[in-house]
């Protein structure tokens, strides 16, 4: 860890980071009240921790206690928990080659893939539900296992050197790692097959460079300073591609390089506009294009690893699908001709345009009346009432490829079985009266000729494009009354025999009123080539981007539609105060269980930090509009520029939260919680004493010398810290039967294991609700 | 923020200097001039602008300006109330739209309505009649509309419920001309803003007439709706404090600041106490404030003392005056509204006790073995533990046991003790008194049906999962019941104030858990509905996993016979005022948030400023009004917001590279002025994006308002170099231009005529969706009135019906008469319910007809009367002339060629998708359409006799909730005529019908109804079949203990067999037959019904009050 003495003591022009609030404070040598404590000036304690070697003792001790925090009893639970089930899976999907679909990008699964891969995975464990036997199914679970929690671990020396970096005492930044160390969220989120370890990893990775990059500020363009920019750039990609979660870190960055930017075009500086758009360039060229090439290039390898069908396959365009090996849709797809009997299924609810002889009984229940026509609905079993025949409306060439039904074609459909055709008319339908009722019509009676009249659009084509089975989506439009043929999982009455209902909506854009057809039975001459006859296909090639661009787009939808509400899902609101946590997975023999719930002194000293650090920018944005100045300019740019940038790392993390209509769970505050425990390190820094390293950039050939001056917090500072590092691991010990799910615990135990009311725990005693 | 700066230049002409300055003819373009007509009015004055000068407010305003403000009010007016009687029937409005309806869907039992001026007409009656509801926006602006109908006369009897009535006695002019009042003074407002921003003369003017001919805000203004009044005051808003600001930056402190403050508080408060939007107005206001005490902290010159009364003069002005505006809104709003009415399911027990009629007398405070006590459930609004004498079709199959929300005699048990032998159901009343404490074990006796309160080991009938046992009512009279009749009642908590409730049961004061003392689990519900067969009533398990809160219970009402007289009694706190304005802010809120539906003519934000898209308002007689923007003026405002954003931009970059923009004079004037008013667009339409909740293009008015001024703002920087009458003739071009607009537009917001080509070619825009087909071919066909009235085919298939998201457009269309000309085969072919109507010299209460109608699928058919139709609801005769004679008079609305194209579609297919009641989602449209034609067929008064029956004669009162009647007519106006037959029925003593027929609104209502004994009708219920014996309700049968009280108690659909239906629908034409004769009311003496469902019918009718008159 480079400490502020590595660098020799020099003038630097500006210490921590820039903020355009105060551009040229530190040009302003009258005001800067300066506390040049040597060196030696300092208390024993803090020079000896000051030290390289006690600062590596420090990490080494807080690593190997983050290890052996993460990795105690990493095996248990031998079962699936929570979202391994998703994860976990992903992972064999990729050792199968399988393809799926899932909302977050891939780079976090493909390192469990890898992990996999790497101890001996063999796939076949399809983690289907919560609660699956690792043991039993041989899935050498602990080596994934293995991954988050060394990332995790990880995290609490990158946590330190952040600090470090940013000039605070060694204690201090022992202080902000403890606060991610013993946190038993943290611990328990990392030892687990889940995104959030990799995520909170590369965005403190990010963090950590940027902070070096910003302190090469005076050496620009020198090969360490493109060193930082361009890791800070590849993090952030990492973030990015781990969780979707980690735009959130390109945000903050982005945040911050702006800032930066906006200093760099003031005029005060003296800089050219040349030298602005060097600058810019660069930064674009580091933080814009290297990212997007780096996001790009994991999706590259997903989708070259992703060659064979899998279950992600009906998310997929069918274009998209025929690029995959052994894709149903890819095997059997063919083109349907005139006169061909097909069954037809909906896409969404699979199930067959069906039609039997029963009619539409004359009046509902509701009062309304039918038109008492033969019934239409959908049915999700193979039936010979399932087929139907394509009629045409237009002359057809005997032979040849005139035959072949295309898009925008006006159709008719034949029920082969009671030789009517497909109508549909200005009636109510069983169930909804805004929606036109389907009915049949015998084939011979022309009087309602206009009323069986469809048009076929297929999606996303273009004109002749042929309709093809599986992969062909079409909508069915009437054509004079303009609705579409839809359906949805309601049930009609016994009438019906409970089969689904098919009716005409009227919003013909509707994306759930899509049909395609699913195989053809006969063709007008009786011949239907099997799958074999057409013989093995081979995957068709598809642009690169074409497939990432659909990919990203579906990702983008699946993740807004991710609304439905979850037992423990919790608002943004509650998320710092830790009102509720998850329950991750419970045992009811032994009475174990897997609780998600943070270490309850870190997070509300995290959040005191945070109260107080907000509280003093408004006393000294008070202040100074009053022309007092109420701290050296010194420590005010460090709690504008250093801390600042953790409470906007922080901001940004949480706030955009409260907007999202989705899901929220505790576990999405994590990343902020760890730039809280950044701020709160600063804010004790601050309290402890006025003193800060200083300068601590690294001094560039034009920087004017300043006067150097070192922190020091004292002996009360590694006391403090002390005390509270052992109170903070006495309430991890506490709480950690919930973390680790291990030893199983009584009603009672839980019943004191629940510090807040409103920690939903499993297996707690009843005493409440006992008589009174 | 702030509105002016301070002149850094003296202007031209020197102090002193008295020259004229008309006479320099080419000022110095290039200097920069701040005012032209401010310099011109210094000069003609004898002194420059350099002299302090301080106009009232900072308003400097020429003599001539007033004069020139006058014409402007007259022109507005011109324009905002030209035909403003024209739509004069309530149809017209009825398509007006608004967002309260969704609340109808989205909430409880409330009647959700259209949001349109049958909305707030609706309101305004309710204030005069004091009867309470609940509505989504705070009530000033309701207020101001009831105080002007009530000035002129209303008295709140018109319903405007019953569609396509025209006004009849009710100044419904008076109630418009609020909002269009409101809304001529919008301009000159506006005018006198930007002057007090210190824009020249030719500016302000623009801006005024761009409000004027803006075509959006015309429409709006024009009927009884909200926005109106809210844009108003948002304008006054930005009026007084911008006045406000001028003061400030004179001098603080005077009396003159005090005056602008305080006003500009009491305007905030009222913006707010229109619309909630206004608080978007009040952020502005408040972002002003925040930059103007920065400024001031910033400045050494001011004492952190003076800087303190600084901030504490505005806090008092700009928060506590609002506030308390606010309140006092809600004060007067609570104290009109005293009667109880539609809104009270919404609030809680202890408000509904404040409102007369929901009052609930003194009763016993302690329960003892042996009392009669009504049970309520804590933690839903579902009501009391209720019985009834029907079986649950499931499970052990015996009676059931549900929670209701109404007064009834079915809910009242008897608490008697379970542990004595003997029979406890006799034992009570001769023991002694003893107290019901915590562990005491009980048995609750059902009074009524004589059977006690059981669970046992079934599952409930939809709950149905392993911890919950069903709860049924068991035993027989003489029958001392089984051990699972037992339950043991577990005190949960008592009142802080009554030391006693604690520790035995007392009435209101005590929360207590049942608990079944063989199972253990406890008595519990929650807002589960049962189905049909048990009137989705709220189901009542047995939980043994209760959650504590749906498991508590407390004691409304009990009764001990043994009871001393001076028992000590008790009854509901009554909330103040404070806890009554916080609870209904809640429910207000809660409601708001509940507004998701999707509507057809919804929109979000986003399209707003491009004037994607309008709202369809109303459409009758090929004519429509269709909420549009004028779209130069929206475009154009658009436009500078862009250009002053890229602008500012550019400044800020500039100033960043070191040039010094911001140093000059005109450069900061201008961004002043701009950026404020940026600041109030901004801040009325961003915060739109955060809303999930329905929102419609009528939101973004305020904002459009800012706009506007920005707009001009923008023309008076960029011609400010320019010459006055250079200035003056770009400025004409744009009016000329807008003018125009708004003239080509202008059929639109009148609901003039028009033709399709004019239409076609006016629709600019893709996405403008009025519907051109309405329109005629050419003007000469609107005096015709005849046979161009061509019967359109499917184009107008794309409005009626409206879509499943929300309520389309009703294009009626009206054949002017041409009706006559159809064949009847057309009528026989509608696809719409045809209605029963009773033939002359029929006597219905014979009954044979009746059950001929009702049992076969064909109309009671007089012979020689048109062939048989099948429709979907009922069948009944119909006099096929006089419905065409009907659909003949020129107001009458048919919509002949829809159904043709129907029918002809479907020849055997007669039913038509009628909507289903309870969903507002559906096409309301076409409710509202075959409302009307139901009205035609049924208030035929003149071909209508009435024949007396052996049943005598009953008049109708309002004796039962209102909310229910209101929900019955609400239902029945949403299309269902099943129950509008209902309404009838349950009239009969249990609402007052007065207002159902709106042209007789002034007659009451008289109605024959049954006879029962019991103090309410009573429907012999669940075989609705037993109606239509001929006779319908036999009083014999409604004395029977199966009678079962009509229970209307939730939004919800009731399902009725089609012989009932017929038969209802028979009864209610009649009903407005009796309602159609002008004859004295009969009243008879009051029976004895329960004090509290006794209550005025209307309080301004002249006639005696009509107590409840029950048979």
């Amino acid at each position: 860890m480079a400490g502020p003495q590595d660098t020799p003591p020099l003038r630097n022009r500006r210490p921590g980071r820039n903020s355009p609030r105060i551009p040229q404070s530190d040009l302003d040598d009258d005001h800067t009240v300066i506390h040049p404590t040597g060196p030696r000036a300092r208390s024993q304690i803090e020079q000896l921790l000051d030290t390289d070697e006690a600062s590596a003792v420090l990490v080494a001790l807080l690593t190997l206690l983050a290890f052996a925090l993460r990795f105690y009893k990493i095996n248990h639970p031998d079962q699936v928990v929570f979202d391994e089930v998703h994860f976990g899976k992903f992972a064999s999907h990729y050792i199968k080659r399988e393809y799926y679909f899932d909302v977050h990008p891939p780079l976090a699964k493909l390192l469990y893939g890898l992990a996999g891969w790497f101890v001996g995975f063999d796939g076949d464990f399809k983690f289907e539900n919560i609660g699956d036997s690792y043991t039993e199914a041989h899935v050498p679970y602990v080596g994934m296992r293995a991954l988050p929690a060394i990332l995790g671990s990880m995290t609490v020396p990158i946590v330190y050197a952040i600090m470090k970096e940013s000039g605070y005492s060694s204690i201090i930044a022992a202080f902000s790692a403890c606060l991610v160390l013993f946190d038993n969220a943290h611990i328990a989120q990392s030892r687990l097959i889940l995104l959030d370890a990799p995520l909170i990893f590369f965005m403190t990775l990010t963090m950590y460079s940027y902070i070096k990059f910003r302190k090469y500020r005076y050496l620009e363009f020198s090969p360490e300073w493109w060193m930082w920019l361009i890791a800070t750039g590849t993090f952030m990609a990492c973030t990015w591609a781990s969780k979707v979660n980690g735009i959130l870190t390109v945000v903050a960055i982005g945040i911050a390089v702006l800032i930066d930017l906006w200093d760099i075009l003031d005029i005060k500086k003296g800089h050219s506009m040349e030298y602005f758009w060097k600058h810019f360039m660069a930064r674009a060229a580091a933080l814009i294009a290297l990212p997007i090439i780096l996001y790009l290039s994991f999706f590259w390898v997903h989708l070259a690893v992703l060659t064979n069908s899998g279950p992600g396959d009906s998310f997929m365009s069918p274009a998209f699908q025929e690029t995959l090996r052994n894709n149903e849709m890819l095997l059997n797809s063919q083109e349907v001709r005139y006169y061909d009997t097909l069954t037809i299924r909906h896409k969404d609810t699979r199930v067959f345009l069906h039609s039997h002889p029963e009619r539409y009984p004359l009046k509902y229940d509701d009062g309304r009346i039918s038109s008492q026509g033969q019934q239409v609905t959908g049915y999700g079993h193979d039936d010979s009432n399932n087929l139907w025949q394509v009629i045409p409306t237009k002359a057809l060439p005997e032979t040849g490829r005139g035959r072949i039904v295309r898009h925008e074609d006006v159709v008719q459909l034949l029920h082969v079985n009671t030789q009517t055709l497909l109508l549909t008319h200005d009636v109510a339908s069983p169930t909804m009266p805004t929606n036109e009722e389907f009915t049949t019509w015998p084939k011979d009676d022309h009087s309602r000729y206009n009323d069986t009249l469809f048009h076929l659009r297929l999606v996303d084509s273009h004109p002749g494009a042929a309709l093809r089975t599986k992969s062909g989506l079409f909508k069915l439009i009437h054509v004079p009354t303009k609705v579409a043929m839809w359906t949805f999982p309601g049930q009609l009455p016994d009438w019906a025999f409970k089969q689904q209902e098919v009716n005409g909506k009227k919003e013909v854009n509707d994306k759930t009123a899509v049909w395609f057809a699913d195989e053809i039975v006969a063709s007008e001459d009786g011949e239907v080539k099997s799958v074999e006859e057409m013989g093995h296909k081979e995957p068709k090639q598809m642009n690169f981007f074409k497939k990432f661009g659909e990919l990203q787009l579906l990702m983008l939808q699946h993740n807004a539609g991710l609304t439905a509400s979850h037992p423990y899902a919790s608002g943004p609101f509650n998320w710092p105060f830790l009102i509720s946590g998850i329950s991750f997975w419970t045992q009811t023999e032994g009475q174990k269980q897997i609780y998600l719930i943070g270490n309850l002194i870190g997070w509300w000293t995290c959040v005191v930090g945070l109260s107080v650090f907000i509280g003093i920018l408004g006393a000294d944005m008070l202040a100074r509009r009053r022309g007092i100045v109420p701290f050296p300019d010194e420590v005010c740019n460090r709690l504008w520029n250093s801390t600042g940038f953790f409470l906007v790392v922080w901001a940004v993390h949480y706030l955009p939260f409260f907007l999202m209509g989705r899901q929220l769970f505790l576990h999405h505050y994590l990343p902020s919680h760890l730039a809280s425990a950044l701020i709160a390190g600063a804010v004790l820094q601050f309290i402890l004493s006025e003193t800060i390293n200083f300068p601590i950039s690294i001094r560039g050939p034009h920087t004017r010398p300043k006067p150097r001056q070192y922190a020091d917090v004292g002996m009360k500072g590694p006391i403090i810290v002390g005390v509270f590092a052992l109170a903070m691991f006495a309430l991890y010990v506490y709480l950690a039967p919930l973390t680790y799910g291990t030893p199983g615990l009584t009603g009672e135990q839980v019943n004191s294991k629940r510090l807040l009311s409103t920690w939903t725990l499993h297996f707690a005693a009843k005493t409440t609700d006992a008589a009174p | 923020m702030s509105a002016s700066v301070r002149v850094r230049r003296t202007a031209s002409p020197p102090p002193g200097l008295a020259q004229p300055v008309h006479t320099q003819r080419f000022p110095n373009p290039r200097r920069d001039i701040l005012d032209a007509d401010e310099k011109r009015a210094a000069a003609s004055r004898g002194y420059g602008p350099g002299r302090k000068l301080h106009p009232f407010g900072g308003l400097n305003l020429e003599p001539a300006e007033w004069k020139l403000l006058i014409l402007i009010i007259i022109v507005a007016f011109g324009v905002r109330l030209f035909r403003i009687s024209k739509p004069n029937s309530v149809v017209k409005l009825a398509l007006s739209f608004d967002i309260c309806h969704a609340m109808c869907c989205a909430f409880l039992t409330l009647p959700v309505d259209r949001f349109d001026e049958v909305h707030f007409g609706k309101f305004a009656s309710r204030y005069i009649k004091s009867q309470y509801f609940v509505d989504v926006h705070p009530p000033l602006a309701k207020l101001l509309i009831t105080l002007a109908g009530w000035l002129s006369g209303y008295d709140g009897d018109f319903d405007f419920k019953d569609i396509a009535k025209v006004y009849s006695n009710v100044p419904y002019v008076a109630m418009r001309m609020v909002p269009a009042m409101l809304g001529v003074f919008t301009v000159p407002i506006a005018y006198l803003t930007l002057r007090a921003l210190e824009c020249r003369a030719t500016t302000a003017l623009l801006a005024s007439l761009f409000i004027t001919f803006e075509n959006g805000m015309i429409t709006q203004s024009r009927h009884i709706l909200l926005d109106s009044p809210l844009i108003f005051f948002t304008a006054l808003t930005v009026l007084l404090w911008t006045g406000f600001c001028n003061e400030d930056k004179h001098e603080p402190f005077t009396e003159s600041w005090w005056l602008w403050l305080t006003l500009t508080g009491l305007s905030l408060g009222a913006v707010v106490s229109c619309k909630w939007v206004g608080l978007f107005t009040i952020a502005t206001v408040g972002l002003g404030t925040i930059k103007q005490l920065w400024t001031l902290l910033g400045d050494m010159r001011v004492t952190p003392r003076l800087w303190v009364r600084h901030f504490m003069a505005r806090a008092l002005c700009l928060i506590a005056v609002p506030l308390f505006f606010y309140m006092f809104m809600f004060w007067i709003h609570f104290a009109i509204l005293s009667n109880s009415g539609e809104g009270d399911g919404f609030m809680s027990s202890e408000f509904q006790h404040t409102l007369r009629g929901r009052w609930m007398a003194d009763t016993n405070a302690d329960v003892a073995i042996g009392s009669l006590v009504t049970i309520r459930h804590v933690n839903t609004q579902g009501g009391y533990l209720h019985s009834h004498p029907h079986n649950y079709p499931g499970g052990s199959g015996q009676q059931q046991i549900t929670l209701y929300p109404h007064r009834d005699s079915n809910n009242d048990w008897r608490i008697v003790n379970a542990t004595e032998s003997g029979d406890p159901y006799v034992d009570w009343e001769k023991g002694p008194i003893t107290y019901v404490t915590s562990g005491t074990r009980v048995k609750l006796r059902h009074t009524s049906t004589d059977k006690s309160l059981h669970s046992h080991d079934y599952r409930p009938p939809v709950s149905d999962v392993d911890f919950q046992n069903e709860v049924s009512a068991y035993g027989m009279a003489g029958f001392v019941g089984d051990a699972n009749d037992d339950w043991i009642v577990e005190i949960h908590k008592g009142d802080d104030k009554d030391r006693d409730s604690g520790k035995r049961l007392r009435t209101l004061r005590t929360q207590f858990r049942l608990r079944h003392a063989l199972t253990g689990c406890y008595l519990f519900s929650h807002k589960v509905k049962l189905p049909d067969w048990a009137y989705e009533q709220q189901e009542v398990t047995c939980n043994k996993q209760a959650v504590m809160d749906n498991s508590l219970w407390y004691v409304e009402t009990s009764i001990h016979p043994n009871f001393p007289a001076d028992a000590p009694k008790v009854n509901y706190r009554i909330p103040g005022f404070l806890s009554k304005f916080l609870e209904l802010q809640q429910v207000m809120w809660t409601t708001n948030a509940g507004l998701t539906d999707r509507h057809t003519y919804d929109s979000r934000p986003d399209s707003w400023p491009r004037l994607r898209r309008g709202i369809n308002f109303w459409v009758k007689d090929h004519r429509q009004i269709y909420l549009l923007g004028n779209p130069i003026i929206w475009w154009l405002s658009t436009a500078s917001v862009l250009f002053y954003i890229a602008i500012r931009g550019f400044l800020i970059l500039r100033a960043k590279r070191g040039f010094r923009d911001f140093e000059n004079t005109k450069v900061v004037k201008y961004d002043t002025l701009c950026g404020f008013l940026f600041v109030g667009w901004s801040l009325h339409y961003f915060p739109f994006f955060l809303m999930g909740r329905q929102l419609f293009l009528h939101h973004y008015f305020p904002a459009l308002y800012f706009a506007i001024l920005l707009c001009c703002g923008v023309f008076d920087l960029v011609t400010s170099t320019l010459r006055p009458r250079v200035r003056l003739q770009i400025a004409a071009v744009l009016l000329i231009i807008a003018i125009w607009n708004y003239a080509y537009f202008s059929p639109l917001v009148y609901g003039n005529t028009w033709t399709k080509a004019k239409c076609r070619k006016a629709q600019w825009v893709k996405t403008w969706d009025f519907s051109c087909n309405d329109f005629l071919d050419s003007y000469s066909d609107y005096n015709a009135g005849v046979g161009a009235a061509t019967p359109q085919k499917s184009p107008a298939v794309a409005t009626v019906g409206g879509e499943a998201g929300g309520r389309g457009a009703v294009v009626v269309e009206d054949n002017l008469g041409g009706a006559a000309n159809l064949p009847p085969e057309d009528k026989a072919d509608t696809t719409t319910i045809a209605f029963g109507q009773a033939e002359p010299g029929h006597d219905i209460f014979g009954g044979n007809d009746l059950e001929k109608s009702s049992q076969v699928n064909e109309p009671a058919v007089e012979p020689g009367e048109q062939e048989p139709k099948e429709v979907s609801v009922v069948m009944a005769a119909q006099q096929t002339s006089g419905v065409v004679q009907d659909a003949a008079e020129p107001d009458a609305v048919e919509n002949e060629s829809e159904e043709d194209s129907t029918s002809e579609a479907v020849p055997d297919a007669t039913s038509d998708s009628q909507p289903e009641p309870e969903k507002t989602e559906g096409p309301q449209g076409e409710t509202e359409e075959e409302a009307e034609r139901a009205r035609k067929e049924l208030f035929p008064e003149e071909r209508f006799r009435w024949r007396d029956s052996s049943l005598g004669t009953v008049t109708i009162s309002q004796t039962g909730a209102p909310s229910t009647y209101r929900r019955m007519v609400q239902r029945a106006v949403n299309g269902s005529f099943v129950e509008l037959g209902l309404l009838l029925l349950a009239s009969c003593g249990v609402v007052s019908l007065t207002a159902i027929n709106p042209a007789h609104q002034n007659i009451p209502l008289r109605t024959r109804c049954m006879p029962a004994k019991d103090s309410r009708f009573r429907i012999i219920s669940q075989e609705w079949g037993m109606l239509t014996d001929g006779t319908y309700i036999k009083p014999q049968q409604a004395t029977q203990r199966q009678a079962y009280p009509l229970a209307l108690q939730e939004d919800r659909h009731m399902h009725c067999s089609k012989p009932l239906t017929t038969l209802l629908v028979v009864l209610f034409t009649l009903a407005m037959g009796v309602a159609a004769r002008p004859t004295p009311i009969e009243c008879e003496p009051p029976g004895g019904g329960d004090n509290d469902r006794r209550r005025a019918v209307d309080m301004n009718e002249d006639s005696a009050l009509v107590p409840s008159c029950v048979v």
